[in-house]
C-alpha cells in the first residue's frame, strides 16, 4: 500500500485539476489539440534523461513553449495554426521516441508508479491544487473569452486570460506526465470534461463534476492498474472513457428532452 | 466635444491590406439618440462596430464621452450550443464574482429580464435551450445589466422571424425612452430605421448619407448606397 500512496496522491490532485481546467479546453473546442499537447513533452523528458535530472523540468519548458505557440498563433488569422500545431506536436512524438532509451521508453509514453523524494510530491500536490484554485477563481473571466472574445474585449477582460488558461492547462499536463504519460495525459484533461458535459447543463455543476470526474478515475485507474500489473496511463485513460461511454446515454437522453421541450 | 455627445467620430478609415473596408466615416451621437446604420453586406457595418468597440485597429479618430458606459449586443455568441451555460451563468461572466456573486448584482436580474419581456423563470435554463428570440433578448437584458449610456446592436433582429422583429425593436425602443440611453443600431430594416431612429448613416465603405431618415432617405441616396439594383434584391436575396 505504502508503493500506492503517491500515484493516489498526485492521481486524486492532478486528476482534479485536469478536469477542472479541461472544462474550458473542451468548451474552447481544443479537444484534439490539447490531447496531442502533451506530447511535446516527449523531448523534454530525453533531454532530461540525458543530464540526469528530474524527467519534470524536462517537460515544462517544451510544454509551456507550446501553450504560448497555440496562443499566439489564435491571434493570427494568416497562419494555418491546426496543421502547423499538429505537425509540430506529432514530430515531437517521433523525435522522442529516438531519443529516449529502451528502457524507459514506456513509462514515459505511458506513465508509471511514481517514486518521490517527500517535497517534491508535496510541491507537486500543492501545485495541482493550487492551479485547481485558480481554474475556479477566474472561471467568469475565462468562460466570458470562450463565450465571445469581443464581448469579453468590451468588458475589459483581454487575450491575456486566454493565454493564463493555456498556460494552466500546459503546467497541469506537466504535472501528470509522470503517471499518465507523455502520450496519454492530454488525454486526462479532456475525458472527464466530456463526461461532465455529458451530465451537466449549468457551467457551475460541470466543473465541479469535470474536476470530481478527473480525480476519482486517476484515483480508481490507479488501483486497477496496481491491481492488473499494468501502466496507470492506460488503465485510467480506458477507465475514464468507459465512464464517458455511460454517461453518454445519460446526454443523449437530455438532449432528446431538451429539443422536445424546446419544439 | 459638446456636453450632449457621448460619441464623436472623425474620419474614421480601416484598411485590410490593399481594400479599405472603411473611408472617411465621420458622426456624432448625442445623449438619447438612436442611429440607425444602414447599407448592404459588405459594407463595413460590423467593422464600424468594432472600431468603435476598440477592437479593430483604424485611423482616424473615435472619443467616446469620458466615464460613458458602453454595452453591446452581438448578432449572436460564439458559444458551442450543447455548452452547459444558463441564463443566470451568463449573466454572472458579468458579475465581480462567478462563484458567490454579490446580492446586490444578483438583485438587478428581474428588473433587465422585465425590461426585454422575459420572467425570472428563465435564469436556469441553458443557453442551448433558448430559442432564436429568446436568445436576442437575453443578450439585449445581458447589455443593460450595468445601465449603460450608450446600446451598440448588430442586426439585432437577425435570425429572428418578422413578428418578432416588431416585438424586439419596440423593447428597444423603451430601453431608450425609460432610460435615456443612446442607440445605434446596424439594421436592414427601413421601417424600422423611419420608426425609432433619429438619425441615419447609410454606409458603403464611406458615408453615402446622414441625418433625418425622413430627410436624407430618398431613392437617389438609397441607390448610392445600395447600388443601382438597390434595396430590393439586398433584402430578399439573401
Amino acid at each position: 500500500m505504502d508503493n500506492l500512496l503517491q500515484p493516489l496522491l498526485i492521481g486524486a490532485c492532478v486528476g482534479a485539476a485536469s478536469g477542472a481546467v479541461g472544462a474550458f479546453i473542451l468548451l474552447r473546442r481544443m479537444a484534439l489539440v490539447g490531447d496531442a499537447l502533451s506530447h511535446v513533452a516527449l523531448p523534454g523528458i530525453a533531454l532530461a534523461l540525458a543530464f540526469k535530472a528530474d524527467p519534470f523540468w524536462g517537460v515544462l519548458a517544451p510544454l509551456v513553449l507550446a501553450a504560448v505557440l497555440i496562443w499566439w498563433l489564435e491571434g493570427r488569422t494568416s497562419v494555418p495554426a491546426d496543421a502547423l500545431v499538429g505537425v509540430l506536436f506529432t514530430s515531437c512524438l517521433a523525435i522522442g521516441v529516438l531519443t529516449i532509451p529502451n528502457t524507459e521508453i514506456i513509462e514515459s509514453l505511458f506513465g508509471a508508479f511514481p517514486r518521490l523524494p517527500a517535497g517534491f510530491l508535496a510541491g507537486i500536490l500543492l501545485a495541482a491544487a493550487g492551479l485547481m484554485a485558480v481554474s475556479f477563481r477566474f472561471a467568469g473571466k475565462f468562460l466570458l473569452v470562450i463565450v465571445d472574445p469581443d464581448l469579453a474585449r468590451t468588458e475589459g477582460i483581454g487575450r491575456g486570460y486566454d493565454l493564463a488558461l493555456l498556460l494552466i492547462f500546459s503546467l497541469v499536463v506537466a504535472l501528470g506526465v509522470k503517471l499518465v504519460g507523455t502520450l496519454l495525459m492530454g488525454a486526462l484533461t479532456i475525458i472527464p470534461a466530456a463526461i461532465g458535459r455529458n451530465l451537466c447543463r449549468s457551467m457551475h455543476v460541470y466543473m465541479l463534476v469535470s474536476a470530481l470526474a478527473g480525480g476519482a478515475t486517476a484515483v480508481a485507474g490507479v488501483l486497477i492498474a496496481d491491481a492488473f500489473s499494468v501502466p496507470p496511463g492506460p488503465s485510467i485513460i480506458l477507465l475514464g472513457t468507459a465512464v464517458f461511454l455511460a454517461t453518454l446515454v445519460f446526454a443523449r437522453r437530455r438532449h432528446h428532452v431538451s429539443r422536445t421541450a424546446g419544439s | 466635444m459638446e456636453a450632449d455627445t457621448v460619441l464623436e467620430v472623425r474620419s474614421l478609415s480601416v484598411q485590410f491590406g490593399a481594400f479599405a473596408a472603411l473611408r472617411d466615416v465621420s458622426f456624432r451621437v448625442r445623449r438619447g439618440e438612436a442611429l440607425a446604420i444602414i447599407g448592404p453586406n459588405g459594407a463595413g457595418k460590423t467593422v464600424l462596430f468594432r472600431s468603435l468597440l476598440g477592437l479593430q485597429p483604424h485611423t482616424g479618430e473615435v472619443r467616446w464621452q469620458s466615464g460613458v458606459k458602453v454595452g453591446y449586443v452581438p448578432q449572436k455568441l460564439l458559444v458551442p450550443r450543447d455548452a452547459p451555460i444558463t441564463v443566470r451563468e451568463f449573466f454572472l461572466l458579468k458579475s465581480p464574482r462567478f462563484w458567490r456573486p454579490p446580492a446586490t448584482f444578483t438583485a438587478h436580474f428581474g428588473h433587465e429580464l422585465a425590461l426585454v419581456g422575459l420572467s425570472e423563470s428563465v435564469l436556469p435554463r441553458p443557453l442551448a435551450a433558448l430559442s432564436g428570440g429568446e436568445m436576442q433578448r437575453i443578450l439585449i437584458a445581458w447589455a443593460m445589466l450595468k445601465h449603460p449610456d450608450v446600446l451598440l446592436l448588430d442586426e439585432p433582429t437577425a435570425g429572428v422571424d418578422i413578428g418578432f422583429e416588431e416585438s424586439l425593436y419596440g423593447m428597444i425602443h423603451e430601453v431608450q425612452v425609460q432610460r435615456g440611453t443612446a442607440l445605434i443600431l446596424i439594421s436592414h430594416d427601413l421601417t424600422v430605421v423611419y420608426r425609432y431612429a433619429q438619425n441615419v448613416l447609410c454606409l458603403n465603405k464611406r458615408t453615402t448619407c446622414q441625418g433625418p431618415p425622413a430627410l436624407v432617405l430618398n431613392a437617389e441616396t438609397l441607390a448610392q448606397t445600395y447600388g443601382e439594383a438597390g434595396y430590393y434584391q439586398h433584402e430578399h436575396g439573401t
